[in-house]
């Protein structure tokens, strides 16, 4: 039996008025989801709301994974501390898979550290470790964003326009890392994305919102 | 609507005139004033009187020279071991009350409690501060550092709240998803996130601490403002005048130094390095010496 990640069940989504309606949905260990749809519809506001940062209007999520460690985010602005190094953002993603009382101010243990490591290589950013990411390019800091989420080996990865600014080289790169993630923790991704063309090449399932409904194309 | 925020501006300007017609009063008393000024300069003020640069006769001075052991420089000396040391403390108290105080790090129900302490520091000018801390501890340094401590924290966790509450949500909100408790949110992203801030406000702090460590000595609590007082009550006021120019002097240097120090912290470089035109001409004789060039909505160049 396919491992459920994420339920939704009659969720009505939004701030003030609902944007999209009735969606009942699971995320299944292995899905690799694009949520396509014009601007301004609710793909964002999906993904939220699955990650837990906004409350459905109606309806339940049920998370299969503890958020701390098991659920991973790279908001649409990436969400990377400016003034800290790469590798310091990176051992953020790392540092979840502690307990929570683990004194923040105290370095990773050492196989830990060494993830950190891999991570760095495999997005190709190790070269820009002790660089603050406030200097680096867009696509340098999507990368440090993806290395940190990798690092935490999450369960559930949501990814809101990560491919954005990446060049195809780039996409390759990070597609790989998030792919080798997926097959070795048997996870999922969801990710919220503009170029329909590069969403389809690489999500294995699709859901479209048109008119307040969210439909899965099969 | 700009009508009726030209008729509100009015209306507050001459409102304030109105009150100080009303707090001045009688006119006629201050006939005369000017010239007792003018007496008081030249008969009490000036020149002023340089032997506060000269070694006090006890103790006997055993510095190789003789300013080491003067008024001015013990006083001056004190002031700022007693303003650096307030910051320091300060700083470190206020740092965890200001993430209790921040409403995008805290819950409402340890926000507000911490902001009701930050301001309770605060409503008290450290002038106050210093008079109950005498009473603890004597006329001296350690009843300034404490005074200053209390202030510092009141002024810079309210400054540090608010800078860490103008943070970016995205980086909260990827800490958040991810499950992180609030004590790693505040030291691994909102603390760093805010840093240069942080920093900024420290040094600001230091150098208000050192105008400010003449206040607090006027009523007892150590450094140059316990001279001050000390002349003020003998009526010696051409020394007055001389620690004045020496207050001063000190305060334009540390100025310098932070500002300098702050420019470099802060990455949009909005505190622009100081120069002397800067310090004492009018903005707009200096703004043309501004490195960027304003740009205007058309993409021209400003004039």
């Amino acid at each position: 039996m396919e491992e459920e990640l994420a339920h939704l069940h009659d969720v009505s989504i939004g701030y003030v008025e609902p944007l999209v309606h009735d969606i009942t949905i699971e995320i299944v260990a292995g899905d690799v989801i694009a949520i396509l749809g014009p601007s301004g519809i609710g793909k964002t506001t999906l993904l939220r709301t699955i990650a837990g940062l906004v409350r459905p209007l109606t309806g339940e999520v049920e998370l299969g994974v503890n958020p701390r460690g098991g659920l991973g985010y790279i908001p649409q602005r990436l969400g990377l501390v400016g003034n800290l190094s790469v590798r310091s953002n990176v051992e953020m993603g790392a540092r979840v898979r502690l307990s929570k009382w683990h004194p923040p101010f105290l370095p990773l243990p050492q196989e830990l550290d060494d993830e950190v490591n891999t991570c760095l290589e495999e997005l190709g950013i190790y070269h820009l470790a002790d660089q603050p990411v406030r200097i680096l390019s867009g696509g340098q800091q999507r990368r440090v964003a993806t290395a940190r989420t990798i690092a935490q080996a999450p369960k559930l990865l949501l990814a809101d326009e990560f491919l954005g600014e990446l060049d195809d080289d780039n996409v390759e790169i990070v597609m790989n890392a998030v792919q080798q993630v997926i097959n070795k923790q048997n996870s999922a991704l969801v990710m919220v994305e503009h170029h329909e063309e590069l969403a389809r090449q690489v999500a294995n399932r699709i859901w479209k919102i048109t008119d307040g409904r969210l439909v899965e194309e099969v | 609507m700009h009508k009726r925020f030209l008729l509100f501006a009015s209306f507050i300007v001459i409102l304030a005139f109105f009150l100080f017609f009303d707090l001045v009063g009688d006119w006629g008393r201050l006939s005369g004033g000017w010239g007792n000024l003018v007496i008081f300069f030249e008969e009490s003020l000036w020149p002023p009187n340089w032997s506060v640069l000269e070694a006090q006769s006890y103790p006997v001075c055993d510095a190789r020279f003789e300013i080491f052991c003067s008024v001015a420089w013990l006083g001056i000396v004190e002031t700022l071991k007693i303003a650096f040391v307030a910051t320091i403390f300060g700083f470190l108290i206020s740092v965890p009350l200001s993430v209790m105080a921040a409403s995008n790090l805290s819950s409402p129900y340890v926000a507000l409690p911490a902001r009701v302490l930050l301001a309770g520091m605060r409503s008290l000018p450290s002038i106050i501060w210093a008079v109950l801390f005498m009473i603890i501890f004597d006329v001296g340094a350690l009843a300034g550092v404490f005074a200053m401590t209390f202030y510092t924290v009141g002024y810079l966790g309210k400054l540090q709240f608010e800078s860490l509450e103008g943070i970016k949500n995205a980086p909260l909100e990827a800490a958040k998803a991810t499950g992180m408790s609030h004590f790693e949110t505040a030291w691994l992203v909102a603390i760093p996130e805010s840093a240069n801030n942080l920093l900024s406000h420290v040094l600001f702090m230091f150098e208000y601490n050192v105008r400010h460590g003449s206040v607090v000595g006027l009523v007892g609590a150590g450094g140059i403002g316990l001279y001050l007082n000390t002349y003020l009550k003998l009526a010696q006021y051409d020394k007055v005048v001389a620690l004045l120019i020496i207050i001063f002097v000190v305060v334009v240097i540390i100025d310098f130094i932070s500002m300098a120090l702050r420019s470099a912290v802060n990455e949009e470089g909005d505190v622009e390095r100081p120069t002397w035109s800067s310090l004492f001409l009018p903005a707009a004789f200096t703004s043309s010496n501004h490195p960027t060039p304003i740009k205007r909505i058309d993409g021209k160049e400003s004039e």
